[in-house]
């Protein structure tokens, strides 16, 4: 690492990236980043070239997701730094830690419309927590400094940095002593602990309700312990899984929308929601007014506009879960409570059969589940087959379930796992996608090619736009509208055209072969698994419905 | 409808008020009035931002409050009134 002689912008930018123990980039060269991939070569930095900048976002929250490190993407100025935004939007919902660094045309030139000029800097506002644009060379190490910390810093997230050329080129001294020590800067108020110690003395039938937030916060220790201890049956958002114990006995599964049956009623019959690192998303609560309609809230955050956004809390616990988990964690008489949820959790356990031979997306992917290798991480798109992953298979930990959750975003699922595979080069990485997902971001097949990843790809082709299909059948009076995919390419032949190797299953008495063959292969894999078309997913919480009041069939 | 008046303090950043104004618009406020100013010495911006909302006004303050740059936000009650929509 360079500390004293003259160095380029560009040559400063890997020295910072360096400095944050970054190994790892993806990207995208173009004309107005060509200094800053000039001065990749004189790095120690790792590039993963990308076959579209979607790709190179998602693959860096794929990174951040599965190492809990801080992704990194360029790009360079207008339509690569445009075709960034999709998946900054994604890491804001998700509130990812990722550093985007776009090529911006010379300061000059800004405000010209040159030629690849748009103010990505002005389209950064609504899709990152924080953006800069560098405007002077001497500010370059320190803007750089403090993209990290704000991402990192809090409720994580993505931020941008965007770099005119002529910054890049510029000289400068390569000081590297300005680290940057950000405190969070919203003063927060004095957790109430006092009167969540009151609720929880007085509740006979509470729920705890697990976000995302607890894997982000680096508390899955203390939350479950906190489980343990208070006893509390648990319930799981989408990005909260893997938080609790799947095998623990009092943990009911995933509550909203499609939720189970179980970890929904439970939470309609509470008399106490313990929500922790969660925000009331709406595809949780479903109709907000009678969502958990006689529960007082006890709500653990990190982020004060979290707290009485979509629902008042009687006890507001905001700062570092690890530390106020602990402080709550007492032991509650609720044996009659945890006996009841036992029961729910048994009475509507998962059905697996399914009659004829056609093949049953959530018997495969439990199939997968029970077979893939210790510390497997599962990545997936969006649509049925997100929910079908996210029902029937079982996670340990959330940096092994990486989904698409507040922004919903089809395309994350391979870019996701390239990264996820390059963060964690020993471990199985499984892309779960849709047909319809899979074509979002089919050109990332070439970098798995050609960085040799062992990806493995689950394919689950109903030759639908199967989640739009399911609503515009039950929601639509069966008016489908644009969701047909018939004219799918052969995906074997597209893999093998990826020199990826695949295969193609359509009945049940091809599936255990088929997973031992894909997990078994050392290498990458597609594995096309055709269902029928008519599968839905249940149960179904229609819109604006309390959860209670679940579809389970047609 | 509510009228609410905010007093910002912040960081004299780039694009801070662009900042602002973006999120009120997303979190569901109309802006019917604005002042601002920088103190050179200081490098501190203050705006005035005149808010209605069917909407809490805590929602706001809590959002402008997450931006990097802001300093404070105070809601000045004595100008902040109902209105008729």
């Amino acid at each position: 690492m360079t500390t004293e002689k003259k160095l380029t912008g560009g040559g400063l930018l890997f020295n910072v990236l360096e400095q944050h123990g970054v190994e790892h980039v993806f990207g995208y060269p173009g004309g107005a980043i060509m200094p800053i991939y000039d001065a990749l070569y004189d790095s120690n930095v790792e590039h993963f070239l990308c076959r579209h900048e979607q790709g190179a976002a998602f693959s860096a929250v794929g990174y951040a997701r599965a190492s809990g490190k801080v992704g990194v993407c360029l790009a360079t100025s207008g339509p690569g730094a445009t075709n960034l935004i999709t998946g900054l939007a994604d890491a804001l919902a998700d509130s990812i830690p990722v550093v985007a660094i776009t090529g911006q045309v010379a300061t000059a030139a800004m405000g010209s419309d040159a030629f690849q000029e748009i103010d990505i800097f002005g389209l950064s506002l609504a899709c990152t927590k924080h953006s800069f644009q560098v405007t002077d060379i001497n500010d370059l190490a320190a803007v750089l400094h403090q993209a990290f910390a704000i991402a990192l810093e809090g409720r994580q997230g993505p931020v941008l940095v965007d770099i005119p050329k002529d910054i890049q080129l510029a000289e400068v001294n390569g000081c590297l002593d300005h680290l940057v020590n950000l405190k969070n800067k919203v003063k927060l108020p004095p957790a109430n602990v006092g009167s969540a110690i009151a609720l929880l003395s007085q509740t006979k039938q509470p729920i705890l309700y697990v976000g995302g937030g607890v894997g982000m916060a680096n508390a899955i220790d203390e939350l479950r312990a906190f489980a343990k201890t208070t006893g509390v049956p648990s319930v799981s958002t989408l990005k909260g899984l893997g938080t609790i114990d799947p095998t623990d006995e009092n943990y009911l599964g995933m509550l909203g929308m499609h939720g189970t049956k179980a970890a929904n009623l439970a939470v309609q019959e509470c008399d106490l929601l313990i929500a922790v690192g969660a925000r009331f998303d709406d595809r949780v609560t479903g109709k907000l007014n009678e969502f958990a309609p006689n529960a007082k809230v006890i709500h653990f955050d990190i982020d004060t506009a979290e707290i009485n956004k979509r629902r008042v809390a009687d006890a507001a616990i905001l700062g570092d879960l690890k530390v106020n988990l602990p402080a709550l964690a007492i032991p509650l008489s609720i044996i009659h409570w945890q006996e009841k949820c036992q029961m729910m959790k048994t009475d509507f356990s998962w059905d697996y059969n399914h009659p004829g031979e056609s093949i049953f997306a959530p018997a495969v992917l439990k199939e997968i589940s029970d077979n893939m290798p210790e510390n497997t991480c599962v990545t997936t798109d969006v649509g049925q087959h997100q929910m079908w992953a996210a029902q029937h298979m079982l996670f340990d930990d959330p940096s092994n379930f990486l989904t698409s959750g507040g922004m919903g975003t089809m395309g994350f699922g391979v870019p996701a796992a390239v990264g996820a595979q390059v963060s964690r080069p020993t471990d199985c990485i499984i892309a779960v996608s849709g047909d319809g997902s899979f074509m979002m971001n089919v050109q990332e097949l070439s970098t798995i090619k050609r960085f040799q990843l062992p990806v493995k790809i689950v394919l689950i082709d109903n030759a639908k736009l199967g989640m739009v299909r399911q609503w515009q059948d039950l929601f639509f009076n069966g008016r489908l509208s644009e969701t047909d995919l018939a004219d799918n390419p052969d995906f074997v032949m597209l893999a093998n055209a990826f020199d990826i190797k695949a295969k193609s299953i359509t009945k049940k008495s091809q599936v255990t072969a088929a997973i031992e063959e894909m997990l078994e292969h050392d290498g990458p894999y597609l594995l096309q698994i055709k269902i029928d078309a008519q599968d839905n997913v249940w149960p179904l919480v229609p819109p604006n419905t309390a959860n209670d009041k679940m579809m389970e069939s047609t | 409808m509510k009228n609410y008046q905010l007093t910002i303090k912040a960081d004299d950043k780039q694009v801070v008020l662009e900042r602002i104004l973006q999120v009120t618009r997303y979190r569901g406020f109309l802006i019917s009035g604005i002042n601002a100013k920088v103190n050179t010495g200081t490098n501190v911006g203050t705006i005035e931002l005149m808010v209605r909302s069917e909407r809490s006004i805590e929602l706001l303050v809590d959002q402008i409050n997450k931006l990097i740059d802001i300093k404070e936000v105070k809601v000045d009650n004595s100008a902040s009134q109902q209105s008729i929509a």
